[in-house]
């Protein structure tokens, strides 16, 4: 390796070898089969359009999203953090920062070029669609390019980076589709994406070479919230115990005052609530805006549940590590809270802001003739306390394995879940259009929720004979703590009977969802995987 | 006889294939500065760690104040001060709010010594933690390490965050005000210079072997120096000052 530019490129191959391996083997396979099993004439062709997406789609989104992260440096770096994610020690590398921005960018613009190349000839699309060579791979190229720039950028607030770059590439997504809707010739979509890449790299330069002077802006500066931050600071002098001292550290390594949920929330909430004044005389529109916004918070905490690492200051702290896990799981409380007070808020305003009220009670009012009254405000506030838990589940959930400090099972746990959709997307069209299937699976649905439930159960009683053998929960938090389950299940199962007609769904199926739908065994393993990390 | 602030007994603790400690006996006795040192890779902090409850011990036993650090964690840490090398304060906490969410843990909490503490350190209170200098930092994390005087202070590496007036002046002052008021200090370092300034009692660490634990004094007497006993020991070139390391 003689120049800096070669040796990037061997450091980023080099350190995904086994992904890039993967992904040359895949299109190894594609390439013989179609061009030595079948013949260069013929093309590979599928029956099925699951079978199309399982050998083309999935791979070949898995290996754009793999880039994505890849040429970002994503993989190792905190999203959510003020700090460029960039790699920092290549900051001392003797080269400018035009050539520290632009050959990642490069690279992956070739990659991503070459990704979609190569699917595009070696896979013969489906009822002969006349799928474009040009504009996709510069569209990919730009995704990346954009994803690059934006976050190597330092931010002035924790988690902005992840709302910026989501917003910014949800509107080109966006500016695409609506091109590709309106029938754009390829020349315009070239136009139209073209741009971008000298723009991007000029963004990227510029924020590479912010992160190398160690540029990161302080929001609070921005925000003037000095003296307010003071004030109460000189107020709340003490912490009346280490429990509330543990629950502010929590809320406030989430990122400033403000957590990290509620302000994404924020940002976000203003521009999705923004249609309604586009949408307020079409109903189903209205409707379809209100349901992206209830979305949002669960949506954005599956971004921001990021449980950060257990440093040696948090493991030397005279606590236990339930007392640990109980001031995370009060942050995320909060933070959720926070979360939905905005929307709750935030809806009614922009309803009657935007003239979009009687549309809302037009829904409503039928919803209440077709249930009822009793039903209909049951279903809304079930509806609510759903989209609440969700938002919450999503900030814990994943407790078990952050917490345990351990990489590998982090990426298998990514790995395994990203398997998992990626079949479920494959056969769902399939399974969904498939009557004879459909059938099979109605009749077997208590046989796989009963499955899932001493799946469940049994992984509890694991978690909680653990916890009982290492001390870490006492005996009372440990029976509180099961009677407190098996209250929010019956209490969920009895409004389930109440609301569904047994004759429609049997009550022992909805005791099976009731069951699964309350979270137990996931979050019980928290403090083992936590004891886990702490004492190695 | 007073119970040991650290017994250990027999403790191995394996990394793959690398033994970082050979079933380690060790006992510190209460009071006193007590040197652990060791060429870097020895098991010094591997044991430093194991004192803590940061590592489980995998055969053998280990006991502070009469208790195991990884079953009672509240119990032994809340009567432990730590610096460790990493030195990891939360660099989004300004120095104000860490003493204050440091005040929460200990009960012994002495609010005039920490102020006391501050003021020595020349820490600004507004100042935020990412903000600091390197030995800035170290000052804070001996601060919250000090302020409940606790009875057992553990430093590990620390020199590596102080510059050398705050490694000459503040270190020694602290350690010997710790050691007069009856307290123990275990101060690991790979510095024997520092070491032979604060201890009086040395135990040498070598590819996880307790190799000699003895008093400073009684070293002297048989070595000439506490160079040479190190290079007797553990067969390896004293490192003397930082800038020497190797």
């Amino acid at each position: 390796m003689r120049t800096p530019a070669a040796a990037i490129a061997w450091e980023l191959c080099r350190r995904h070898r086994w992904g890039l391996a993967a992904m040359a083997l895949y299109l190894a396979v594609l390439a013989t089969t179609r061009l030595v099993v079948l013949g260069p004439e013929q093309g590979v062709t599928f029956e099925e359009d699951w079978q199309f997406a399982l050998a083309v789609i999935v791979p070949l989104a898995s290996t754009f999203t793999y880039f994505l992260a890849m040429f970002s440096f994503g993989l190792g770096g905190d999203l959510v953090a003020r700090r460029s994610i960039y790699p920092a020690r290549m900051f001392t590398l003797p080269v400018t920062h035009a050539a520290l921005a632009g050959w990642p960018m490069l690279y992956g613009a070739v990659a991503m070029a070459a990704l979609w190349l190569a699917t595009r000839w070696l896979a013969l699309w489906p009822s002969g669609s006349d799928v474009p060579w040009i504009w996709p791979t510069l569209f990919a190229a730009v995704f990346l390019a954009w994803t690059q720039a934006l976050t190597w950028m330092p931010y002035p607030l924790p988690g902005l980076r992840v709302a910026v770059t989501v917003l910014w590439l949800t509107v080109i997504g966006c500016v695409v589709l609506l091109a590709l809707h309106l029938k754009a010739p390829e020349p315009v979509m070239l136009a139209l994406l073209a741009p971008h890449l000298p723009l991007a790299y000029l963004v990227a330069r510029n924020a590479v070479a912010r992160a190398r002077r160690g540029d990161t802006p302080d929001g609070w500066e921005f925000a003037r919230l000095w003296r307010i931050r003071d004030g109460l600071r000189q107020r709340r002098n003490r912490f009346s115990s280490p429990a509330r001292a543990q629950l502010w550290f929590e809320s406030r390594r989430q990122g400033g005052s403000l957590p990290t949920l509620p302000l994404l929330v924020a940002i976000l909430l203003p521009f999705e609530l923004s249609l309604l004044f586009v949408f307020r005389d079409t109903p189903t529109l209205v409707f379809e805006t209100l349901a992206a916004v209830l979305i949002t918070p669960p949506f954005l905490a599956a971004f921001v549940a990021q449980p950060r690492e257990l440093t040696p200051f948090l493991a030397t702290r005279p606590l236990t590590c339930a007392a640990l896990i109980r001031a995370k799981l009060g942050a995320t409380i909060r933070s959720t809270l926070a979360s939905w007070l905005l929307v709750l808020v935030a809806i009614p305003l922009a309803l009657a802001l935007s003239n979009s009220w009687p549309v809302v009670a037009d829904g409503a009012g039928r919803l209440i003739e077709f249930v009822g009254t009793p039903r209909a405000v049951v279903l809304g506030l079930l509806g609510l306390a759903f989209l609440l838990a969700s938002t919450w589940k999503q900030l814990v959930q994943s407790l078990y394995i952050g917490l345990s400090g351990r990489p590998w099972l982090v990426k298998a746990s990514v790995f395994f879940t990203l398997s998992a959709l990626t079949l479920l997307v494959a056969f769902s069209p399939w399974v969904i259009r498939n009557g004879a299937m459909i059938e099979t699976l109605r009749q077997a649905l208590p046989w796989i929720l009963a499955v899932l439930v001493c799946c469940k159960i049994a992984a509890a009683t694991w978690v909680v004979l653990r916890l009982y053998d290492r001390r870490l929960l006492t005996d009372r938090t440990l029976v509180v703590g099961a009677l407190c389950w098996s209250v929010a299940v019956l209490a969920l199962h009895g409004v389930l009977v109440w609301l569904v007609p047994t004759v429609l769904v049997p009550g022992y199926l909805l005791a099976l969802v009731a069951i699964l739908a309350v979270p137990l065994a996931r979050l019980s393993a928290a403090p083992l995987a936590l004891a886990w990390n702490r004492h190695r | 006889m007073t119970e040991p602030v650290i017994q250990i007994a027999a403790l191995t603790r394996r990394f793959g294939a690398t033994t970082a400690l050979a079933s380690v006996n060790w006992s510190l006795p209460r009071g006193g500065v007590h040197g652990l040192v060791g060429a870097n890779g020895a098991g010094k902090t591997t044991l430093i760690k194991h004192v803590l409850g940061l590592l489980r011990a995998q055969s053998g036993s280990v006991r502070v104040f009469g208790l195991d650090p990884v079953a009672a964690p509240v119990e032994v840490l809340s009567r432990i001060g730590i610096l460790s090398e990493e030195n990891d304060l939360p660099g989004w906490m300004r120095i104000d709010e860490l003493i204050r969410y440091s005040r929460a843990f200990y009960p012994a909490w002495d609010d005039g010594h920490a102020e006391a503490l501050r003021e020595t350190f020349g820490l600004d209170p507004m100042a935020k933690i990412d903000t600091l200098s390197k030995g800035q930092k170290a000052r804070a994390g001996l601060l919250i390490a000090l302020a409940y005087r606790p009875e057992l202070l553990v430093l590990d590496e620390p020199s590596s965050g102080l510059d050398p007036i705050a490694r000459r002046d503040i270190l020694a002052a602290v350690l010997r005000t710790i050691a007069d008021e009856g307290r123990t200090v275990l101060f690991s370092s790979h510095l024997l210079e520092e070491v032979e300034q604060v201890a009086d009692h040395v135990t040498m660490i070598r590819r996880g072997r307790i190799v000699l634990s003895a008093p400073l004094d009684r070293i002297k007497a048989e070595h000439r120096s506490l160079d040479e006993a190190f290079v007797s020991f553990t067969g390896t070139t004293a490192d003397r000052t930082p800038g020497e390391s190797g």
